[in-house]
């Protein structure tokens, strides 16, 4: 039997005091787009090092791709939020993909010492690079890639191992327009072999491409029926946005942004003004 | 120059540059890129402690010098550990404790030593054989250690967030590099005094970053550029009877300038 992508069964998380996750619930079969939304400090991000085995979960159950988190190595694709890397350090593009390959533990850190793996670990690079479409740019220094063709580097770097599960921690951020719009077609297209769940706070991101939202505010709403159906936009016109999730961007824009139904949980996104008290346990 | 070779203590001088010019290129590569120059100079400054511990014991003062800053280096590495932008006060504090113990230890040992100050500012004219034996010794075992672990070292350097995600073991990684910081301050605090100890650290791996397309191109352009730096700041020292340390940070400050000012010789060629 094939295991969810992501079970997630009454999680909480807290940073000293204070909850940043509770009552999360959520199921993700293989194969889904999940965008992740929600406010900053809702605890999307934290969610993203949950999943990672970055952080332990203070309760509740976690498994990803059936396993314990920080367990499945290189079967996750990891990319972090583009300001991690120092952006004049000396790397070629094909060096900065081929590290997407160590290992994990104590033989991570010698890896050079076998130089037919490394043989490998360049070809393997390679073909991640040219999935990418930046083939040609192997041998050019990273700090001489534009912001969109480097973010596209570290989709490689993600994807070299060949991952089942792809993490995304606001790919978009800090990338323009024509960049932005290549970048969600290449992730659809990677969608095709693996799951991937992006965190964003930018709606424009969130296209066609992303089969479902879950909306983060301390508890998570996975809204699995809100592929982009004519029903949908059909109500946009008559519906009152800012009841639904506080998406800023669509709340302004009208038809063909997404916009996701109603719903009465009390912890998603907007719904968490109308009433402070939580009543969890009703899972999505 | 050739004149100056016929003495043993400006030979002596020589190697002695030569090691700390190879260990400062691939340490300071690394101090560089992992963005800790104030973490190495905090360890720089509270080895002064090691410095007076020795004084006050009797002791040696290199192997001295190397366990105590060793000692600190790790306890700054693990006050670093998890949260880096909360622990630069700590970091301000253990930098600025090393160096009071080190010149109250001193008070309280019997004696002028007129030893000190070239401790602060170096005095690798003076550097005896017994101590370039050592320093050989100790630049071995950094040079063994980086290499062995240097896949590991790079994936940290390059993306500590990513290195963690995929289960390489970051925490371990981080207490060798302040490890192998420690060792190269005192190496080099013997050529430039660990008051100056920071140029050498910081400027040739900064010139080579510009221009080097991988770590290790990266760091073997620093020593390269720091071996430059350390014979002609000797020779300028003998030939116009100036301080040794000084004179080495003088070339290597004008090299600074010279290298701002040229293109970053993106692409090869251009440099």
């Amino acid at each position: 039997m094939q295991h969810p992508a992501i079970k997630i069964e009454n999680l909480w998380f807290a940073y000293g005091g204070a909850r940043v996750l509770d009552q999360v619930n959520l199921t993700l079969p293989a194969g889904e787009f999940l965008a992740v939304l929600g406010p900053n400090g809702g605890g999307k991000s934290t969610l993203l090092r949950l999943l990672l085995g970055l952080v332990r979960p203070g309760g509740g159950l976690l498994k990803v791709l059936g396993q314990d988190p920080g367990q499945s190595g290189g079967r996750i694709g990891y990319l972090p939020q583009f300001t991690s890397v120092s952006a004049s350090f000396p790397i070629t593009v094909l060096g900065a993909v081929a590290l997407g390959l160590v290992q994990p533990g104590f033989s991570g850190l010698t890896g050079w010492l076998n130089p037919a793996a490394r043989r490998a670990e360049r070809e393997a690079a390679l073909l991640a690079l040219s999935r990418v479409g930046l083939a040609d740019q192997a041998g050019r220094r990273l700090s001489d890639l534009s912001g969109g063709q480097r973010q596209r580097v570290f989709i490689a770097r993600a994807i070299v191992s060949g991952p089942e599960l792809l993490l995304l921690d606001e790919p978009t951020a800090s990338v323009d327009g024509k960049s932005r719009h290549e970048l969600m077609a290449l992730l659809a297209e990677l969608n095709r072999d693996m799951t991937i769940v992006m965190v964003s706070h930018d709606m424009s991101t969130v296209d066609g491409c992303v089969t479902s939202i879950a909306c983060v505010n301390k508890s998570l709403h996975h809204h699995a029926e809100s592929r982009l159906t004519p029903a949908i936009f059909a109500q946009a016109a008559g519906v009152d946005l800012r009841a639904t999730c506080p998406v800023e961007l669509v709340a302004h824009g009208a038809v063909p942004h997404r916009v996701l139904l109603d719903h009465d949980h009390p912890d998603c996104c907007g719904g968490v003004h109308r009433h402070e008290k939580k009543d969890g346990g009703d899972a999505p | 120059m050739m004149d100056a070779l016929g003495f043993e203590f400006f030979r002596n001088a020589l190697l002695a540059g030569l090691l700390a010019s190879v260990i400062c290129g691939v340490i300071g590569s690394l101090v560089v890129v992992n963005r800790i120059v104030f973490l190495a100079g905090g360890v720089a400054h509270a080895s002064y402690g090691g410095v007076g511990l020795a004084f006050f014991l009797g002791l040696p003062v290199l192997p001295v010098t190397t366990g105590f800053s060793t000692c600190a280096a790790l306890c700054m590495a693990w006050v670093t550990l998890d949260s880096r932008e909360r622990s630069d006060t700590v970091i301000g504090v253990l930098w600025a404790a090393g160096m009071a113990l080190g010149i109250i230890l001193l008070d309280l040992t019997p004696g002028y030593n007129s030893d000190l100050m070239s401790y602060l500012f170096g005095s690798i004219l003076a550097v005896p054989q017994s101590d370039l034996a050592l320093m050989a010794g100790l630049s071995a075992v950094v040079l063994v250690l980086a290499a062995l672990f240097s896949r590991g070292l790079l994936v940290m350097s390059f993306d500590a967030e990513f290195a963690r995600s995929r289960g390489v073991p970051v925490r371990f990684l981080h207490f060798l590099l302040m490890g192998l910081v420690a060792v190269c301050v005192v190496l080099v605090i013997r050529v430039v005094g660990l008051i100056l100890v920071m140029a050498l650290l910081t400027i040739p791996p900064f010139m080579a970053e510009r221009r080097a397309s991988s770590l290790a191109g990266m760091m073997l352009l620093s020593a390269g550029l720091s071996t430059l730096f350390c014979v002609v700041g000797l020779y300028l020292s003998y030939a116009l009877d100036l301080t040794s340390g000084a004179s080495i940070i003088a070339v290597a400050c004008v090299g600074f300038v010279l290298s701002l000012l040229l293109p970053s010789g993106r692409g090869r060629g251009a440099a």
